[in-house]
């Protein structure tokens, strides 16, 4: 009897030194209340060295569980991460109506510019409507080029469904050929990773080691869009995608496949210098091909030779404007300023006119969106251009100045 | 001197073999400690619980992960709830095979009995009050089960759930029958059961003039057994509290959906299995009822060929009738658990 | 003269018994746990969750609070007062047992045990034995006034 009681009472003293123990093992927990949900969470215990997203999106306003769900109050990680919506992915176009939207945020109205969400799933990047419908237009399953199908159904577009299609080439299609848009997982390889959702665009891929980078931007490297563009081409006769097999060694040849020649501006300036924010993400509507929605062209910036580019002065601190310089602050952009706009009235807000002499013609400064490096070009008007003024598609100012390949 | 409550409970003297324990497997004195384990921590995890819909998982997961030793508390708590069900189990099976119903121990074998349904539905009710995904659909089937009983199936549903579906009222109701409700009668028939111990001569064993032998222990090596015994359940508790966490889960959220498999608690998996086949009322009410029946019934069938003499032992030769059946009974609640833990395997 | 130790010598003279050892043994332990058992209680009890009450208000436009007004602010269970020396802020609450003054003619009056207080706050009588704490309160760069209570 004596020892079961020495050894059931020092087996006790051990166990309860082994609770003490346990919770000193426990890493102190670090809360912060986030502004906008004044709900308390503790995700920073275990990742706190992760860096804040963005400017926009400061953590002592947000928080983490705002934009990513899970368990705001647990220290263990699969009860924690248990409820996060896409995974590591809050963009992904299946919750990213919940994570980011919200009408002071990603899914108000148009007029505040502020319908990004909207505009996103309704985009050809998105819904892929065009390639579905020229594919199926090619093999005769409907009769001319207009829309129907999408990778998913959303206002007036049906979900494209290969496996009732009766071409067998059309199925091909639905095999092969669908690894491109915006809610696609990407093809496996270095050159071709990236997220899906809005972080496609807006986030980096994750690094070679397979670590992620927390970040979101509005200043894309071309390297950023070339995950899809530019990589190869979809052979329609046999219904495969041959991806590009050069080795580029320099940023011009790594830009573009061996397709074409381009002006200096073409492969010196990223995508985004020049695509629109409407081009990019849409404007809403469904349309039927990237060409309907590409408007941007040489002389949006450069003008022609009768008329100047189109510019506005900001006269509202709310602009918008001004709230993308402040998500990329490389102009000090500020209200007075005047800055180029596009046909459609989109602010070219990293190019801005110099102050000039009157009767001169004005000289522009762009920034490059990527690096804030500050270059200076003056328009068409005045030189020695020798473009036929109702000839304004790109090619023809290809003819004299896409020398580079 | 007048003798203390502590007295009344521990004679002087009481015969060894009703302290022998190979015989009685010292489930009833476990049962008890349990209990007061399982009440005390109750108390403590009560500090810091939140019962509406909104804030009651949440508050679970504050007390784990936010209150030092918040996650001992409740893992004792559970554990303690969880083998406190275990050892009742257990004792019921000790008196049904040692033949300690005989009168004038019927009264107190129902007494018992009605323990554990008692604890069975403190455990249910417990369960239900972590709100979180993992009980949501426990909460709706079960619910929903009473309904089906015919004629008063309606009201009852009514007065469990408070509502139209489970929601606010139902939690606070569910929290006032486990702090409260369950709680009175539980401590009512408690004492009661003790009191009958006493009354009835002590733990079951053959009259003195049949005894093989006449060793007595004093209260105060009785209480050196019992504390014996507390300090080796304690001992258990800790480490299962320390090594095994209470399930947890993510609260419960309008219009979520199941995972591909919804498990009951484990003390109803056979019910659960049992609704596999037919009639939720049939299955689900009165087949387990009958079974309720049947042990409590026991005391009842063919005790005459059990004689005193054969007490203080297992399976004596004259209970063999109740032996088989109850060891039926529990062969095939068994089944039907393992039964429905099968998809786990996939 | 050497010391003996008394208390290191058991008694009668015997060397510490396995026995006494062993004893001694399950009581340390026993008592061991229990302390860890009590010290576990403490801390378990002594936990606060987050939500302090805060120590900052802004109580908006200083414009609204003109010259010669007396604005209570519920929120923070204090009054304004802007006379010819600037802003003033008194806190509400009774220094006795803490409920919340009323404001009457001529000054505070406690509604619970009866102290009463003048309009700067001073004791007038009452079971209460200091006056209203006085609060800081300044403006601040875009015209909000702002109420310190920490």
């Amino acid at each position: 009897m004596r020892r079961g009681l020495l050894l059931a009472s020092l087996l006790l003293f051990v166990a309860s030194t082994y609770v003490l123990w346990q919770q000193y093992r426990i890493p102190k927990p670090i809360g912060i209340t986030p502004s906008l949900t004044g709900q308390a969470e503790y995700c920073l215990t275990c990742h706190a060295d992760l860096p804040e997203i963005s400017q926009s999106h400061p953590v002592e306003t947000f928080g983490c569980v705002l934009c990513h769900g899970g368990e705001p109050l647990a220290l263990a990680a699969d009860l924690a991460h248990s409820t996060m919506r896409g995974g590591a992915n809050p963009s992904d176009l299946s919750v990213v109506e919940v994570s980011c939207g919200g009408e002071k945020c990603h899914s108000g109205t148009s007029q505040v510019d502020r319908d990004h969400i909207q505009r996103v799933i309704t985009s050809l990047q998105a819904t892929y409507a065009g390639a579905i419908a020229q594919v199926r237009y090619a093999f005769g399953a409907q009769p001319d080029l207009t829309a129907q199908m999408g990778v998913y159904a959303v206002d007036g577009l049906s979900a494209f469904d290969p496996t009732t299609e009766s071409s067998p080439v059309l199925k091909a299609f639905g095999s092969n050929c669908l690894s491109c848009h915006l809610s696609a997982q990407p093809l496996e390889g270095d050159e071709y990773s990236r997220w899906s959702g809005c972080s496609a665009c807006h986030s980096p891929a994750p690094r070679e080691d397979g670590t992620l980078v927390h970040k979101l931007t509005t200043s894309m490297l071309y390297t950023q869009c070339d995950k899809c563009h530019n990589r190869g081409n979809y052979n329609l006769a046999d219904m495969q995608f041959h991806p590009r097999d050069d080795t580029p060694t320099d940023r011009l040849h790594d830009y573009y496949q061996p397709i074409a020649e381009f002006t200096l501006c073409e492969w010196t300036l990223d995508c985004v210098e020049c695509h629109t924010r409407q081009e990019a993400m849409g404007d809403g509507h469904i349309y039927n091909n990237k060409k309907e929605i590409q408007y941007i062209r040489c002389r949006t910036c450069h003008g022609t030779l009768d008329s100047l580019p189109l510019t506005y002065t900001i006269n509202d601190e709310n602009d918008l404007a001004l709230r993308l310089a402040f998500l990329n602050p490389i102009a000090d952009l500020k209200v007075g300023d005047t800055i180029l706009m596009t046909d459609k009235g989109e602010p070219l807000w990293n190019i801005r006119v110099l102050p000039g002499v009157e009767g001169t013609t004005p000289t522009y400064e762009l920034f490059s969106k990527a690096e804030g490096q500050r270059s200076t070009f003056k328009p068409v008007i005045g030189s020695t251009c020798q473009q036929k003024p109702d000839l304004q598609d790109a090619r023809y100012c290809h003819e004299c100045h896409a020398t580079q390949r | 001197m007048r003798p203390s409550f502590y007295d009344h409970l521990h004679p002087p003297t009481i015969p060894a073999a009703q302290a022998r324990l190979r015989y009685t497997l010292g489930t009833g004195g476990l049962g008890v400690f349990l209990t007061l384990v399982v009440g005390f921590t109750g108390i403590l995890v009560t500090f810091f619980y939140i019962p509406t819909p909104e804030q009651a998982a949440k508050s679970v997961q504050e007390l784990t992960f936010l209150v030092p030793f918040g996650w001992l508390m409740r893992n004792l708590h559970y554990w303690s709830a969880q083998l406190l069900v275990l050892v009742a189990i257990m004792h019921l099976l000790r008196v049904v095979f040692t033949g300690a119903y005989l009168p004038p121990r019927r009264l107190n074998y129902l007494l018992g009995l009605s323990l554990l349904v008692i604890c069975l539905f403190l455990d249910f009710t417990g369960y239900v009050l972590r709100w979180d995904e993992g009980v949501h659909w426990a909460l709706v089937a079960g619910t929903n089960l009473v309904r089906s009983i015919p004629l008063v199936g309606e009201g009852l549903y009514k007065a469990l759930v408070g509502g139209s579906q489970p929601g606010a009222t139902t939690l606070i109701r569910f929290y006032a029958w486990h702090l409260f409700g369950l709680m009175l009668i539980m401590m009512a028939i408690g004492v009661w059961h003790l009191f009958r111990v006493r009354r009835d001569g002590g733990i079951a064993v053959p009259p003195p003039e049949h005894r093989t032998t006449h060793a007595r222990i004093t209260r105060k090596e009785l209480a050196r057994r019992e504390g014996l015994a507390m300090v080796w359940a304690t001992f258990v508790l800790v480490v299962l509290a320390s090594l095994v966490p209470a399930p947890l889960a993510p609260g419960i959220q309008e219009g979520s959906t199941s995972a591909s498999e919804n498990l009951a608690p484990w003390f109803f998996l056979w019910v659960q299995q049992l609704l596999k086949y037919g009639d939720p009322f049939i299955f689900g009410v009165l087949i387990p009822l009958g079974a309720l029946l049947i042990v409590a019934l026991v005391p009842y069938i063919t005790p005459q060929r059990l004689s005193p003499t054969e007490l203080g032992r297992w399976f004596p030769h004259g209970g063999r009738n109740v032996q088989i059946l109850i060891a039926i009974l529990g062969g095939v609640i068994i089944l039907l658990t393992l039964l429905a833990l099968l998809p786990l395997l996939n | 003269m050497h010391v003996i130790a008394m208390n290191a010598m058991p008694p009668k003279g015997n060397p510490l018994s396995r026995r006494n050892f062993l004893s001694w043994l399950v009581k340390g332990s026993l008592a061991g746990s229990a302390l860890i058992g009590l010290g576990i209680l403490g801390r378990f009890i002594s936990f606060q969750s987050e939500g302090n009450p805060p120590t900052q208000y802004d109580l908006g436009l200083a414009s609204d609070y003109p010259l010669g007004s007396n604005i209570t602010v519920p929120s923070a269970r204090a009054i304004i007062i802007h006379n010819s020396q600037g802003y003033r802020a008194l806190s509400l609450v009774c220094p006795h047992l803490g409920c919340v003054v009323n404001v009457i003619s001529d000054g505070f009056s406690c509604p619970c045990h009866g102290s009463s207080f003048m309009h700067d706050g001073s004791l007038r009588n009452g079971p209460a034995s200091h006056p209203l704490v006085a609060l800081r309160v300044e403006e601040n760069a875009e015209g909000h006034l702002i109420l310190y209570t920490g």
